[in-house]
């Protein structure tokens, strides 16, 4: 597995990180700039920023019109899209690998030439709220899961929502834009990826020419941590839905703990799959419509100390709240045995199996290095996670449920259906 | 095809079916795939959904295993199973760790062969599916797919959500899905696809023995193209006053599958509203405009008919502005078609990302499935860059001014209509309904 992540690191001089993956397949290449900009670098009044100019940064340069570095990259048979996390800011191109110059040169050229102007912020301030009420408002959990986050982190940035507030959004100013890109986007402050069908030394020969000029710049952010949790949160959400639901937040270690792998452990042995024990127990019993513990696996696991969720959603006769105690059950059962002998070797197969399944694309394989990279300062750390599933022990697992699947360390939000009128009262979900 | 250096076996069996082989993909992992050329279109009226529900229920048992021995055989293995309907062809999908591969086509053979269709748990099922609908509702962005798709294709057998319908599912019974099993499915051609990083021979020996049980498929019934009914235009407001963003949904009747002019077509809708940013509709209604996150087109050729569908969503305030800015656009379109810059690119762009489209076996897959069941050779998936590039511009425009008339368009739209209601008044066959009273 190693040779599919075998990245080359460089370093420039003004900081700029770059790793290289050669593989000549196919006659394709995935082009990555990883900017440490995600919405745990914002603070309340500017939430939704990184996003927001994620966006920025596709609306024109001193040279291109809005919009034209996307239709350049597709008029050349490349795909283009960027995304925002709570850790990071990542914009990637997947090309025919006879375009990596064009894609340097472009990508090096927003950011020294980025045009912002009130015109262009205003047009895309509106997307973006477009797009918030995509997610957020009018999605059936969006609004309730925004909630459960605000409630289980009381100081750390996690607490708001990446695409931000929708209050936040309508008071951003250029300038505060304008304020975050010089302190972020800085050549030490992004690692550049570059797999596929690429040689290396011509590549970083590019890159030198293109991104060597970039000054670099003291990037330095204080993140408040979050204190340990000292009791149960509970909350309900009321909103017209067809089913009710809940959402159990546990507080969980970051990526730099190897804690992860037991806990994706046990997500696997309760809901990967309908022979999981959450699906057989509930799901195919129709004691509910869903039932799942869910994690984001390496590399999107995120930084800092993060959230293991556990959603079900109620099956049409059987309240939601009855479920409650049997679900806590399922997790006592867990922590006093553990998986058996061959849930744990269904548990190794399928982790691996849902890993590799992914490394057949360049794109994802250049999200392993990169976001490795920003997160942990090494993507090396990523040769190790088929070793880590494969050595997965019972006992492990048990410990860790223990330490972090109890009532102290929960956030718990009921949804609860109210009708049309009755929302009325409460305005409408922004 | 020669340049991606892609050698795939193709062994076609005297009882006409066939196995395809190839090996592909960077990581240990294998993919079995049974094709059998029969779709939802065969639901019968009021059990629509039993295709789909048919193509779940092989994975529920077999004669030898209960649903939990058999799922946890497969998920042991680093494997998933998926059985489920698409329109013109269903599949049985199992995959895993490429070490257990010949254990994978084992328990694939034992499925197809020996399914048990157990009473309890297709009971189960469907009530699972009832559930997932009134989910479903919850979400009006699906919910407006799902409608407008029917809105688009009244008339012909396609004309309902490939999971059947609250009301459809409760009318099928486990005697419908063993008659499909046992008198529908054997008349239709089967294809066994394996992509694995590595396919030997020995292997290819046993998959015929797997196939061999299959009777003799007997060729294709002629199917005459089907034309949606919905005699005009027709706009549909769903009145859903919690929401402060509306779903828009515009539905053109379509190409079908063999039409010759299926290439036009796909770069037309390329241009209009399938080339994200490079897109018609992309640039005056988001970059422009600022009206949504999102807009696109996209068309299905089916075979024996076609729709096309645009599809975006804008806060309430500004519906009937996005929509009549969706109308203008497709105006000007049709009226002076792409420029030529526009279409080269257009062109540039297909020939160009061709390898991105199947860099995965899974993408592959996707695309050798499609060839399949519109009886195309695998070879035709490389050839389809040179039909693309003899398209000029009169022939979008004149393909456009066909397909995107303002008198067949089939609207749909999901919102707080009591701020954009009046704006539609003018329109003919105007009908507002609410939202509650609309059942998935």
């Amino acid at each position: 597995m190693r040779e599919l992540l075998n990245f080359r690191r460089y370093i420039l001089d003004n900081g700029l990180k770059v790793l290289i993956l050669e593989d000549h397949g196919l006659p394709i290449l995935s082009y990555q700039v990883h900017v440490k900009a995600g919405s745990r670098f914002e603070r309340p009044g500017i939430t939704g920023i990184s996003h927001l100019f994620e966006h920025m940064m596709f609306r024109g340069t001193s040279k291109l019109g809005p919009e034209e570095f996307s239709k350049i990259i597709q008029s050349r048979g490349g795909i283009v899209n960027a995304f925002t996390t709570q850790d990071h800011t990542t914009y990637w191109e997947n090309v025919p690998s006879d375009q990596l110059e064009l894609v340097i040169e472009l990508e090096a050229h927003r950011l020294k030439e980025l045009k912002l102007d009130e015109e262009s912020f205003s047009t895309e301030r509106e997307v973006v709220r477009s797009e918030r009420k995509m997610r957020i408002s009018t999605t059936p959990y969006g609004a309730a899961l925004e909630e459960l986050f605000s409630l289980a982190y009381l100081r750390h940035p996690y607490r708001w929502p990446i695409i931000g507030w929708d209050n936040d959004l309508r008071n951003l100013s250029l300038k505060d834009c304008e304020e975050y890109f010089r302190l972020h986007y800085a050549p030490n402050n992004m690692i550049i990826v570059i797999c596929g069908d690429v040689v290396p030394e011509k590549a970083l020969d590019l890159i030198c020419k293109h991104y060597g000029d970039l000054t670099p710049q003291e990037c330095f952010h204080k993140i408040e941590p979050e204190p340990p949790q000292r009791g149960e949160r509970r909350s309900v959400f009321k909103k017209p839905v067809e089913l009710e639901a809940i959402f159990w937040a546990y507080h969980v270690p970051g990526i730099d703990s190897d804690v992860i792998f037991p806990l994706l452990g046990i997500c696997e042995c309760l809901s990967g799959g309908k022979s999981s024990r959450f699906w057989q127990k509930f799901v195919r019993a129709g004691k509910a419509t869903e039932v799942r513990l869910v994690a984001d696996p390496p590399p999107f696991w995120p930084k800092d100390p993060g959230l293991l969720i556990l959603y079900a959603i109620e099956k049409p006769g059987i309240p939601i709240s009855s479920l409650e105690n049997e679900i806590e059950e399922e997790i006592r059962l867990f922590k006093e045995k553990g998986p058996t002998e061959n849930e744990l070797e269904k548990i190794k197969n399928r982790l691996k199996a849902s890993f590799l399944r992914s490394l057949e694309s360049l794109f994802f394989r250049g999200l392993v290095g990169g976001i490795y990279e920003i997160k942990l300062d090494g993507f090396e750390k990523s040769w190790e996670i088929l070793e880590k599933y494969e050595s997965l022990k019972a006992e492990d697992m048990i410990q860790v449920a223990e330490k972090y699947l109890h009532e102290d360390n929960r956030t718990c939000i009921m949804v609860k259906s109210i009708s049309i009128e009755e929302n009325a009262k409460f305005g409408l979900i922004e | 095809m020669r340049e991606l250096n892609l050698n795939p076996i193709e062994i076609h069996l005297d009882s006409n079916h066939k196995i395809f082989a190839l090996s592909y993909g960077k990581a240990p992992l294998s993919y079995l795939v049974m094709l059998i050329k029969a779709g939802s279109e065969k639901d019968p009226k009021g059990k629509e959904g039993l295709t789909d529900l048919w193509a779940e229920g092989l994975t529920l048992g077999t004669k030898k295993k209960s649903l939990e021995e058999l799922i946890f055989e497969v998920e042991k293995l680093g494997g998933y199973l998926e059985g489920s309907a698409g329109w013109d062809f269903s599949l049985l999908l199992i995959s895993g760790l490429e070490e257990k591969l010949n254990n994978l086509l084992e328990i694939l053979s034992e499925i197809f062969y020996e399914p048990d269709f157990p009473f309890q748990e297709i009971e189960k099922t469907k009530e699972r599916r009832l559930s997932n609908l009134l989910q479903l509702k919850d979400d009006p962005s699906k919910m407006a797919d799902r409608l407008i798709w029917n809105m688009a294709m009244e008339g012909t057998p396609y004309a309902h959500p490939i999971s059947g319908s609250l009301a459809s599912i409760k009318n099928i019974t486990l005697e419908d899905i063993v008659h499909f099993h046992n008198e529908i499915y054997p008349q239709q051609r089967s294809t066994l696809f394996i992509l694995s990083k590595e396919v030997k021979e020995v292997l290819l020996e046993k998959t015929k023995d797997t196939l061999s049980k299959l009777i003799t498929w007997k060729g294709e019934e002629k199917t005459p193209e089907t034309t949606p009914s919905t005699p005009q235009s027709q706009i549909l407001i769903l009145d859903r006053p919690d929401l402060t963003q509306s779903q828009i949904r515009i539905a053109f009747p379509s190409l079908s599958r063999k039409d010759d002019r299926y290439y036009i077509l796909k770069l037309m809708n390329y241009l209009l509203g399938g080339g994200g940013f490079s897109s018609r509709l992309m640039e005056r209604v988001r970059s422009q405009k600022g009206y949504t996150y999102s807009i696109r087109s996209s068309f299905s050729s089916l075979k024996t008919c076609g729709t096309l569908i645009i599809s975006t969503f804008t806060p309430t305030d500004t519906t009937y502005a996005t929509f009549e800015e969706i109308l203008s656009t497709i105006e000007d379109f049709t009226k002076q078609g792409p420029t030529e810059k526009e279409l080269e690119e257009a062109k540039r762009f297909f020939e160009k990302s061709f390898p991105l489209r199947i860099e995965t076996p899974k993408q592959l897959l996707n695309e050798i499935i499609l060839q399949e069941t519109y009886d195309l050779k695998f070879q035709d998936l490389f050839e389809e860059i040179e039909k693309l590039k003899k398209i000029n511009i009169e022939e979008i425009k004149s393909i456009a001014q066909e397909i995107l008339q303002k008198q067949k368009m089939q609207v749909l739209i999901i919102g707080n209509s009591q701020h954009f209601i009046k704006n539609f008044e003018n329109f003919e066959n105007l009908q507002l309904m609410p939202y509650k009273d609309v059942l998935p």
